[in-house]
């Protein structure tokens, strides 16, 4: 049986709707009152992550940066919208985030998780530190600059030496 | 392994340099774990990706200072939430709040025992009214019964002096033979002629 197969059939098991509040904080802080027809899910957590929206124009992404339940489809229900990332440079050569703090510190005080891109633009914002593997990316890609630059100068220096 | 697909889906490994025309994916799982393995990965052993113990090391360094900051972040948010809730709940605004929802309260209250009060009275009186209406209605229409009673009774006798006054010329018996003889000596007509002006005659062929 492929996983595939196996996530549409518990879809299916999955359509009872409860009429309450869910507990859905590891912390069982506060219950927050959005919706009143939110599932609740056994064990599930609240993730801010990026979901695409615009899917009726191909080859143009567009993600909401967004606060939904972690078993939830990417680009299905959500909790509350929290921001915007564009992927593609505008004609000034900018890639263009919004971010609303106020809300974010309250989902991350209530105990969501961020993901690792999410996590990423925050950290570039000033909002969180800066993530590791992006300094690591960083360093990596800028060594291997350095190294077609030097293999690029040796080059030349054998072809003057040659010539 | 390759599938074509024609529109979007969850799972595509976009393939970097494309041979064919047209965009293939690479499906998890079409084979299954009894499946033989492929002719061209036969002697394949999967290796995972080299690590620099250098760069190891500071990247360890690196996450344990960003998940310490992390966690800082994370419960300095708990408690602005936290705050804000007691804030919320238990602060100054909130009992001014509360204070003035409750005088609010009581004079609501007031007002409406007031009203309750004046429609008690209004009511009172017109339940007043409508009690003397409807024994006044009772005792009329007593009246009006015994004077339908009264008449009917007169009807009756009136009727029965009526009948007492017709039999007197009732046949019986005794009057039989006088009346039959009454009867054959005079013979009544009752035929008689109009026109359209309303001229009668009574004069008709005698039988």
């Amino acid at each position: 049986m492929t996983p595939e197969f196996r996530l549409k059939r518990r879809r299916h098991k999955i359509l009872l709707y409860f009429v309450q509040h869910p507990q859905d904080n590891p912390a069982n802080i506060m219950v927050h009152l959005s919706s009143l027809l939110l599932k609740k899910y056994h064990g599930g957590y609240v993730v801010i992550r990026l979901a695409l929206a615009g899917h009726k124009q191909a080859n143009r992404p567009f993600y909401r940066i967004v606060a939904a339940y972690n078993k939830r489809a990417r680009d299905g229900k959500y909790i509350e919208q929290l921001g915007s990332y564009d992927p593609l440079p505008n004609i000034y050569n900018e890639k263009l985030v919004s971010f609303n703090f106020d809300r974010i510190k309250y989902w991350i005080g209530c105990g969501a998780h961020p993901t690792k891109p999410v996590a990423k633009l925050l950290g570039l914002a000033g909002f969180f530190p800066l993530h590791p593997m992006m300094i690591t990316e960083a360093e990596r890609r800028r060594a291997q600059t350095e190294l077609t630059a030097t293999g690029a100068e040796d080059g030349l220096q054998e072809g003057q030496n040659v010539a | 392994m390759f599938q074509v697909i024609g529109g979007r889906s969850i799972q595509v490994a976009r393939l970097l340099v494309p041979r064919s025309a047209v965009l293939v994916e690479a499906v998890r799982g079409r084979k299954s774990r009894t499946d033989p393995v492929a002719k061209s990965k036969e002697g394949r052993i999967k290796v995972p990706p080299p690590v620099d113990p250098v760069e190891m090391v500071v990247l360890k360094e690196r996450f344990t200072e960003y998940q310490m900051m992390m966690r800082a972040l994370r419960l300095e948010f708990k408690e602005e939430v936290l705050r804000k809730k007691y804030e919320e709940e238990t602060g100054s605004l909130a009992e001014e709040r509360a204070r003035q929802e409750a005088t609010e309260h009581r004079t609501l209250m007031a007002f409406n025992n007031q009203e309750n009060l004046r429609m008690l009275k209004l009511r009172i009186l017109r339940i007043q009214k409508e009690k003397e209406e409807a024994e006044r209605k009772k005792v009329e229409a007593a009246i009006q019964c015994e004077q339908e009673q009264q008449e009917s009774i007169k009807e009756k006798e009136r009727d029965i002096l009526k009948l007492q006054e017709e039999a007197k010329n009732f046949i019986t018996l005794e009057n039989l033979d006088q009346r039959i003889e009454e009867a054959l000596d005079n013979p009544k007509n009752y035929n008689f002629a109009i026109d359209k002006e309303g001229r009668v005659v009574k004069q008709t062929m005698l039988q």
